[in-house]
């Protein structure tokens, strides 16, 4: 028996050796960057390795001092906030609909809107630039929310029907019989049955929007409206040369809370993102 | 308190039958029970009664008043389902609470409604849980007590005890017979149980296949069947039925030879009889209808199931808790001639 622990232990010892040293290759870049961020500009671009480096704020302090990095944070998360909850208050009377009601064309209606996902953004851009213009919201964070809400409202209605598919018909049948209309099922049986679903949506809806940038670089055409994203763009630019720090430092703080997020809500969200594996 | 009227029901999807022509009148402060195999359509004329599924004809009356346009919120009904189907975000009282909040009787009454409803099915102390942290009998309560709390004029239930296991199917059969006698509320009951069926009902509907084979009390239904199918549905082991040929008063086939009987009828023939109205003969003198041999011997304590293979049929006989013998003997079998049942070859119906 105490060889067989024994065994046991190494084995386990070894496992976790291995995936230390893949979390660990897989963290690498992270780490690289924060490393970068931390370091004075000058240290950076020297072509010999550095096995001591400096810490150093000087890219912090840039970033928020020369930068109005705070403004684009706020832009960053009032567009996606806004967006998120747009995608929300439409999506789950769309997925509702689709998920539960006969009518015809449902599925190719559902089908439509899923295809606006598989459209090459570039397609649209032009066009949704003239739209934006027409309606003067160029350079206006309203514009991002509802760019963002554009983007992604596929995606989350589709993720959320895949949930409510998985709903008992016999739970929407008894509150029926016990005198409830459709909208109260939906909000009051429905809604809070599929939570976990609709905070993985909604958490897959906010990494897609942090990451956009095309349709951010089209509408915000000053640094009013700038996200993180686009900010990033522009420290590589200009006559100050490429600051690599300080484009490290804002792709740390950028990934950060997104990782979080996704580190709570991980067991949930493979299953969003595996949902029409099972059930389309 | 409602007594309901189906008239010529049919429902249709598509070229699919679920229900053909049903015609049923419930009376008021009767326990009803649907019974038929799965797919027969119980489920469905039951749905239809709820308001959850509309009639493609026939019209559903409820106390004279036309319900087919009524939506299923908007009728005095209440329903239990199989799958439970509580609310599993609300804590049990907060599920007994929510028919009594979507029909907006007064906050002060609804507490003391919840309570009493929950202590009739015996929840009182479980009103603080979710449905999760409930065994599937304390489930199957709450939802009773649900179904209770606001009275309704008429309680549906879809085989609310098939998740349960058997002891506990039978405490909770006897608590809903309890209950229903207790309210006097006119009750549909669904179930492919035949044992549940007798138990509870005080009249049966038998479907198959989307009609109705015959309605009546338990008593009739089980002595007074009007077809095969009713008569091999209901009864554990079911009744024994082979096919022969009725001349001149005398049913014959392979093994079998029943003389004297008082039938206008000629021609081919099903002879049906129950496990328990045959029997080993008690002396070798005695007259006997059938000739076989031991296929099988279950002793079951109170009782012995004797298997007789006579030609290629297989025949129960409910035989003596004493009752032994060898596998492959002869086997002679005395028949009840008072309990004898005789039906068309071709259309299964009852010849009598």
């Amino acid at each position: 028996m105490a060889s067989v622990r024994k065994s046991r232990g190494e084995n386990l010892f070894i496992r976790y050796l291995i995936l230390g040293a893949w979390a660990l290759f897989c963290l690498m870049p992270v780490l690289w960057f924060l490393t970068i961020g931390l370091r004075p500009r000058v240290e950076i671009i020297t072509p010999q390795p550095v096995y001591f480096p400096t810490f150093s704020l000087e890219a912090w302090r840039m970033i928020w001092e020369d930068w109005p990095m705070a403004k684009y944070l706020l832009n960053s998360v009032a567009a996606i906030f806004g967006s998120v909850v747009i995608d929300l208050v439409l999506a789950i009377p769309a997925a509702y609909s689709l998920a539960r009601y006969k009518y015809r064309g449902r599925d190719d209606i559902g089908f439509y809107i899923l295809s606006t996902r598989m459209m090459a953004p570039a397609i649209v851009a032009i066009p949704i630039f003239f739209l934006f213009r027409n309606m003067g919201l160029l350079d206006s964070v309203w514009a991002l929310m509802l760019v963002y809400a554009a983007i992604n409202l596929s995606i989350v209605t589709w993720i959320i029907r895949s949930y409510m598919l998985d709903i008992p018909k016999e739970l929407e049948d008894a509150a029926r019989t016990d005198g409830a209309s459709d909208m109260r099922i939906l909000w009051e049986i429905i809604t809070p049955a599929i939570l976990p679903g609709i905070i993985t949506a909604a958490v897959i809806a906010m990494i897609f929007a942090i990451n956009e940038f095309l349709f951010t670089l089209l509408i915000a055409s000053t640094p009013n409206a700038y996200t993180m994203s686009v900010a990033l763009a522009n420290f590589t630019g200009g006559s100050d040369g490429v600051i690599y720090n300080a484009i490290a430092l804002v792709s740390f703080l950028a990934f950060v809370p997104v990782f979080l997020v996704v580190l709570l809500i991980q067991k949930h969200l493979s299953r969003g993102l595996t949902m029409g594996a099972v059930k389309g | 308190m409602a007594n309901i009227q189906l008239t010529g029901i049919q429902k249709k999807w598509g070229a699919v039958w679920g229900v053909k022509d049903v015609n049923i009148d419930i009376a008021d402060e009767e326990l009803l029970v649907l019974l038929g195999p799965s797919g027969c359509g119980k489920t469905t004329t039951m749905r239809m009664i709820a308001g959850l599924e509309m009639p493609s004809e026939g019209d559903i009356l409820m106390d004279g008043e036309l319900m087919n346009e009524i939506d299923a919120r908007d009728r005095d009904v209440a329903m239990v389902f199989q799958g439970y189907a509580l609310y599993p975000n609300m804590t049990i009282y907060d599920n007994i609470r929510f028919p009594l909040r979507m029909r907006g009787v007064p906050k002060s009454e609804q507490d003391m409604l919840v309570r009493r409803a929950a202590d009739m099915v015996e929840m009182g102390d479980y009103l603080d849980r979710k449905p999760s942290a409930l065994s599937g009998g304390q489930r199957q309560r709450a939802a009773l007590a649900r179904a209770v709390v606001r009275q309704p004029q008429v309680f549906l239930m879809d085989e609310p005890l098939s998740n349960l296991d058997a002891k506990l199917r039978q405490a909770m059969r006897i608590q809903i017979k309890h209950l229903q006698r207790q309210l006097k509320i006119t009750t549909v009951y669904v179930t492919h149980d035949q044992i549940e069926a007798m138990t509870l009902a005080d009249r049966i509907v038998i479907m198959d296949s989307g009609s109705i084979q015959q309605i009546g009390t338990p008593d009739d239904i089980y002595s007074d069947p009007a077809n095969t199918f009713v008569a091999s549905f209901i009864g554990s082991p079911p009744m024994n039925i082979v096919s022969g040929k009725i001349s001149n008063g005398t049913f014959a086939s392979e093994g079998i030879s029943v003389p004297g009987l008082s039938l206008d009828f000629n021609g081919p023939a099903k002879l049906g009889i129950r496990p328990e109205d045959c029997r080993v003969p008690n002396s070798k003198e005695e007259t006997t209808h059938l000739k076989g041999s031991v296929y099988g011997v279950e002793p079951t304590g109170d009782m012995t199931y004797l298997s007789i293979k006579v030609g290629r049929d297989m025949f129960e006989v409910k035989a003596a808790r004493d009752y032994r013998s060898d596998l492959g003997i002869d086997q002679e079998i005395v028949f009840d001639t008072d309990r004898l049942y005789f039906f068309d070859d071709k259309t299964g119906q009852r010849i009598r």
